[in-house]
């Protein structure tokens, strides 16, 4: 237990709430990432080497233009000690096999080239592509494994949007970078092949143009720097103006009551024309950029004209050669304008890899026993607490010293005010947290002997939020558990009167839930909780009962469902209506986290304690209001 | 399509001459971009002249060079004219793109102020950010954007294919075939990503459902020791999303592929017959080195057809999802300002009647009543009968289907809305505070009070030990970033809210159903010395609650069925007599104890 995180309260979850925004390049991130690429890294192998033999295609087409038909046909002179790749040869293969003419040839092979190269090149795109989203898919599914098994300390902690844009948007961050990554080198191997080309005709024209690389790494360094800080700017602007207006709107009854509008759209106007001003900044330094980035490269012709044209007098190079030069300018710019296009991305993703490494290598869980007892099928249902001591935050004891047993099949309601301790202990049964001081025994088997996916099975809880997850309410029901039938979740409803809400709805049991959905009322939200329990049998039960106020006929059926989902169970309720308290064989008072009383109805009122005092209290209010 | 795109219109209008500027700087800009193959013709057929000449007619090499100078200098010339040219017109093109996103969405922002909440009934917060927000993007995208590039497209060809008819008039006829072919391929395929990236959007955002809802429930997931299962729906979704993503991509590449080669035919046109002309010396190799470069120019743009449709498209949805927005006439029409006398507190319903737009049934049915200055009244009954309703009424957040409503003995529509809601304060059931300080969120309608009366009347609604628990007392910042109140504090701080304005007529709507009763009674005990002479509303659906007050009004779906005090309604042996029974014995028991004013973690 000593390297693993298993206590909550000595990690600092804060770093799941901190910006990462620029993250330095860093290649262990990177090697890391290409962990889930390497399974898939035949298909990434194979792909790269068709983007290799695509550019071998694409960079030859010129020659065939420059070198074949140029120099050869039209001027009539192909210098066969200026390089042509063999195409010479090949043209003069074609016309030897089809008895066609030169041009032709050159035009039937520049046509299967063109076709060839594409068609590989398309090839090369897709599968690069499956093999990012295969591997990015891989994990985004360990990622999410991973946090849906971290203990309930964690999510006390740390906010569920933190997490999620974990699972999404930084995994998508990656998949830009990876795919980025396939458009840099289908832009760098065809200029690494177009060089070399260039180096073996002319070696000074070629350094001539090489010069331009450094001017626009250069300028496209300074761009970056330049918008850097006002990329944040903007970026703060914004999400400042999204949340002012999501305020605004959530609040808009309370603006208008409120007589605030003017001054609220003042402070709206002045975050935006922040934002507009910033904008323009931006626009400034991007048109700057762009139209530099994509017209400056024009200038390479005029070098080529004079450098090249000189060699061309000369007689050093052929005139096809020169034209050769004009049509590599594309390969040589588009490197260096998509690596200014990815180093955005790359800044992004390696923040992005950081927090979804920092998510992954966060192993916080409940101890889990090394050699688990394995549970009977059927549990008698027998509970003890012995000397039960708890607390969150080390020193701040939220139990002390708990003991109680409930045997087989009683009800035994936890009465106490609010921060008595009532949900913590059904929360350690639940084996949601370790607990360290103190045991609970299930069936007198101590519960950290016990996997805790085992205990949550036999233990069936129901929380005052009944969570609805999107889908019919017969995979609420169910809740993923295929072993309960259609028939078991009727019958499940029927017992907790929730079968003729059900099938009032529009589509019945078939009818689409969604979350925060309207459709529901809380009584029939607290009937769908009964049903889920009932359909999945536990031995164990266990109520956080609801306190919001629900009209008396809907709460009358729920009284009745909670009868129904007791029977023939040991049920824990933690109770908060006079009604479902009256209903238990016990009643346990918890105050500031110790066991002040425990007994029936009857005994606690002759005891005249806590418990009394309580109905005492009830009861002369209502007297109170007869008199009044 | 065309019609809510002309509604942009007056947005470009405010800045005419800049986008006018811009268009021409545009034009001038392919110009200087067309002219540079024509130089490197030029240039091609010096060094061809030259090299020649270098053999044949003993010219020099200083001779041969020279003539090459002047396209070499032109052409650099128009590479920095056509530099500046674009600077100028994208600049005032996209400033002109960023002035209607920030008119539009000040104006968005001032409109949404005026609705009432059957609009906001009508749309959910969540669509209403989209359209502020994407679709003012995706407008100011189709002003910046798609209106530059399909000039782009058009100039370019314009310029581009009469320098090509300059050089070749048969070569360019035989180059134009194909050209429909690309632009159509563009147009198709462009759409077709356009929808998947759509689907795939959609994929994205149902994933991010998933992965939230999933995590909210994750108590309930793990209770229920549900994780494998949730992974493997979770792994549905994830493989689907991969599957799409997939799609688009396979489809996208396609056109990249498509393009490349319908340009490869039209240079084999050049290569085949362009040759052959060569060959009869009707063209010279400079004009075949510039038709290609014409080619790729003018082709360039064409590829980009598919992109711009969508832009346009996206952009005529956006305008008419924002339209709708703007269209809509506030449900509650304001009046000029006038001067009124301040309120004394004085209200009378005269027959009233409400029901919602889309339901059958009346909300509020035939409803009257009086209410004297001073008085506190209880307004008492189920869920669903119209307790929300009738309050709404009185600050003219919804307005009667028939009756009056008099305030002073004025119907309630001849105040202006400030007016109104500046003395008829109500105090909402759910209880909405900013992400703001304790105190700004109490002083909300003034943020000049003084610290002295927003303590005042903090204590008044029960929040002193709240304030004093918080290291940072009143100026403690709420929300996300800040402290989370509970349920029965953020009541309690709405309700100091109310209280600090001491209006005429103070309606609370349900704002006691989180605070326990020891609470609420200490809370009533100040309110009735502080509102003596005010008149008071209460909702509730609370016996105990609504004991409190001097008159209780029952409303059963929606209709009055008892009025009296507490005590009559009690004697009457009626429907407030059952409720009362009925409560009592599913009360809170616990509420008794319970310590309202904590934040603990056991709740």
């Amino acid at each position: 237990m000593t390297d693993t995180q298993t206590h909550a309260d000595a990690l600092d979850h804060s770093i799941f709430e901190a910006d990462i925004h620029g993250q330095a390049f860093n290649a262990q991130l990177l090697g890391r990432i290409f962990q889930w690429v390497k399974p898939h890294g035949r298909l990434g192998l194979i792909s790269i080497a068709l983007a290799c033999f695509a550019s071998l295609l694409a960079v030859l087409l010129p020659v065939i233009i420059a070198r074949v038909v140029i120099d050869g046909i039209i001027v009539g002179n192909a210098d066969r000690a200026i390089p042509d790749f063999g195409m010479i040869d090949l043209t003069d293969w074609l016309v030897g096999l089809t008895g066609l003419g030169t041009l032709t040839s050159a035009c039937i092979l520049y046509g299967v080239f063109t076709l060839v190269c594409h068609t590989v090149y398309h090839i090369h795109r897709v599968t690069f592509a499956r093999t990012v989203l295969r591997s990015l898919r891989d994990m985004r599914h360990d990622l999410f494994q991973h946090m849906e098994h971290r203990p309930s300390s964690f999510y006390d902690k740390v906010a569920v949007g933190r997490v999620m844009t974990r699972v999404t948007n930084d995994v998508q961050a990656l998949f830009e970078l990876l795919m980025g990554v396939g458009q840099l080198v289908g832009e760098f191997i065809p200029f690494f092949i177009a060089l070399a080309l260039m180096f073996s005709i002319d070696v000074e024209l070629t350094l001539w143009l090489l010069v331009s690389i450094p001017i626009f790494v250069v300028v496209t360094w300074f761009f970056r720097q330049a918008t850097r800080r006002v990329y944040r700017l903007i970026r703060n602007s914004v999400s400042k103006l999204n949340q002012n207006l999501q305020e605004n709107l959530s609040g808009m009854a309370v603006v208008q009551l409120s007589n605030r509008e003017e001054h609220n759209f003042d402070v709206y106007n002045t975050i935006n024309s922040d934002n507009r001003d910033q904008e323009m900044h931006a626009i400034r330094l991007e048109v700057l950029y762009g139209a530099f980035m994509d017209n400056m490269v024009n200038i390479a012709l005029a070098v080529i004209i004079w450098v090249g044209g000189g060699s061309v007098v000369q007689g050093a190079i052929s005139l096809g050669s020169v034209i050769l030069f004009t049509q590599f300018i594309d390969m040589f710019i588009r490197p260096i304008r998509a690596l200014g296009q990815q180093y955005n991305v790359l800044f992004r993703a390696m923040a992005s890899a950081e927090r979804i490494f920092q998510a992954l290598d966060w192993s916080e869980h409940v101890r889990e026993p090394v050699d688990p007892v394995e549970l009977p099928p059927r549990l008698e249902g027998k509970l003890e607490f012995r000397n039960l001591t708890f607390g969150y935050e080390p020193g701040q004891d939220v139990l002390h010293d708990v003991s109680v047993v409930i045997k087989p099949g009683e009800k035994l309601a936890i009465v106490g005010p609010t921060g008595s301790g009532k949900s913590t202990l059904i929360r350690l049964l639940g084996r949601f947290y370790d607990f360290e001081n103190g045991c609970i025994f299930l069936d007198d088997i101590d519960l950290n002997r016990i996997d805790s996916q085992e205990i949550r099975r036999r233990i069936g809880v129901v929380l005052q939020d009944f969570h609805i997850f999107s889908g019919t309410v017969l995979d609420n029901i169910k809740l993923g558990n295929p072993r309960i039938t259609r028939d078991q979740v009727i019958a499940a409803a029927m017992g907790v009167n929730a079968h003729d809400f059900i099938t009032s709805l529009p589509q019945g049991y078939d009818t689409a839930l969604v979350e925060r959905g309207q459709n529901l009322s809380q009584g029939q939200r607290q009937l769908l909780a009964f049903a889920r329990v009932l359909a999945a049998d536990p031995e164990i039960l266990i109520l956080d009962e609801a306190t919001a106020s629900i009209d008396t006929e809907t709460e009358q059926m729920i009284q009745q469902a909670l009868k129904e989902i007791m029977k023939g169970r040991t049920s824990i309720l933690i109770a908060h209506r006079l009604q479902t308290i009256q209903e238990a064989d016990r009643i346990l008072v918890l105050k500031d986290g110790e066991v002040k009383e425990i007994g029936s109805h009857v005994e606690l009122m002759d005891l005249k304690g806590v418990y009394y005092t309580l109905n005492q209290l009830q009861f002369q209010d209502v007297s109170i209001e007869v008199q009044g | 399509m065309i019609k809510s795109l002309l509604r942009l219109l007056p947005y470009i209008q405010k800045h005419a001459l800049r986008f006018w500027a811009g268009m021409a700087g545009l034009l001038f800009a392919r110009v200087f971009e067309a002219l540079i193959p024509l130089f490197v013709k030029r240039g091609v057929d010096e060094i061809a002249a030259g090299h020649e000449g270098f053999d044949l007619s003993g010219i020099t090499y200083d001779q041969a060079m020279s003539a090459l100078i002047y396209p070499c200098l032109a052409i650099i010339a128009c590479v920095f004219a056509q530099v500046l040219v674009t600077i100028f017109s994208r600049t005032m093109i996209r400033k002109i793109g960023m002035e209607a996103a920030y008119d539009l969405r000040n104006r968005v922002y001032a409109h949404l102020q005026k609705q009432g909440p059957g609009f906001f009934m009508k749309f959910s917060i969540g669509d209403l950010m989209a359209r502020a927000i994407n679709d003012i993007g995706l407008v100011r995208m189709v002003i910046a954007g798609a209106s530059r590039m399909t000039l782009v497209v058009i100039f370019t060809a314009i310029v581009g294919i009469s320098f090509m008819f300059s050089l070749s008039v048969k070569l360019t006829l035989l180059l134009l075939l194909p050209m429909p072919v690309i632009v159509l391929v563009g147009w198709y395929y462009g759409k077709k990503i356009y929808a998947l990236s759509h689907f795939v959007q959609e994929g994205f955002s149902g994933l991010s459902t998933f992965v939230q809802e999933n995590l909210n429930g994750i108590r309930t997931v793990q209770a229920m020791a549900q994780e494998s299962e949730e992974v493997a729906r979770f792994e549905t979704i994830n493989q689907k999303y991969a599957d799409d993503n997939l799609a688009l991509f396979t489809n996208a590449s396609l056109l990249g592929a498509l393009m490349p080669v319908l340009a490869g035919l039209c240079i084999l046109v050049i290569l085949g017959f362009g040759t052959h002309l060569v060959a009869t010396g009707d063209i010279t190799i400079g004009t075949l080195v510039a038709l290609l470069a014409y080619l790729n120019l003018v082709l360039w743009p064409m590829r980009e057809a598919g992109t711009i449709v969508t832009q346009w498209q996206r952009g005529a949805s956006a305008s008419a999802r924002l339209f709708e927005i703007l269209d809509s006439e506030p449900e509650i029409q304001d009046r000029p300002s006038e001067e009124f006398p301040r309120m004394t507190g004085n209200i009378s319903l005269q027959n009233v009647s409400y029901r919602y737009e889309d339901k059958d049934v009346f909300a509020l049915e035939d409803v009257s009543f009086d209410v004297a200055p001073g008085e506190m009244i209880a307004i008492l009954g189920r869920v669903g009968a119209g307790k929300s309703t009738l309050l709404r009424l009185f600050v003219r957040l919804l307005e009667p289907t028939s009756g009056k409503i008099l305030l002073n003995n004025h119907p309630i529509d001849q105040f202006p809305l400030a007016t109104l809601r500046e003395q008829v304060c109500l105090v909402l059931q759910d209880p909405f505070l900013f992400a703001d300080s304790l105190g700004d969120n109490i002083a909300y309608d003034d943020i000049g009070r003084s610290q002295e009366q927003i303590r005042e009347s903090a204590h008044a609604a029960a929040l002193k030990d709240t304030i004093e628990r918080f290291p940072e007392g009143l100026e403690t910042v709420l929300g996300e970033r800040g402290v989370t109140l509970s349920g029965g504090q953020k009541q309690r701080t709405a309700l100091a809210r109310g209280l600090i304005r001491g209006t005429p007529i103070l309606i609370l709507d349900d704002c006691f159903s989180a605070v326990d009763t020891e609470t609420e009674e200490h809370i009533f005990a100040g309110l009735k010395k502080l509102r003596a002479d005010k008149t008071t509303l209460i909702v509730s659906h609370r016996v105990s609650t609504a004991r409190h007050a001097d008159r209780i009004i029952v409303l059963d779906e929606g209709r009055i069925i008892e009025t009296g005090s507490h005590a009559q309604l009690l004697a009457s042996g009626g429907f407030y007599a059952d409720l009362e029974k009925a409560q009592s014995q599913q009360g809170h028991l616990i509420g008794r104890l319970a310590d309202t004013g904590g934040g603990g973690r056991d709740d």
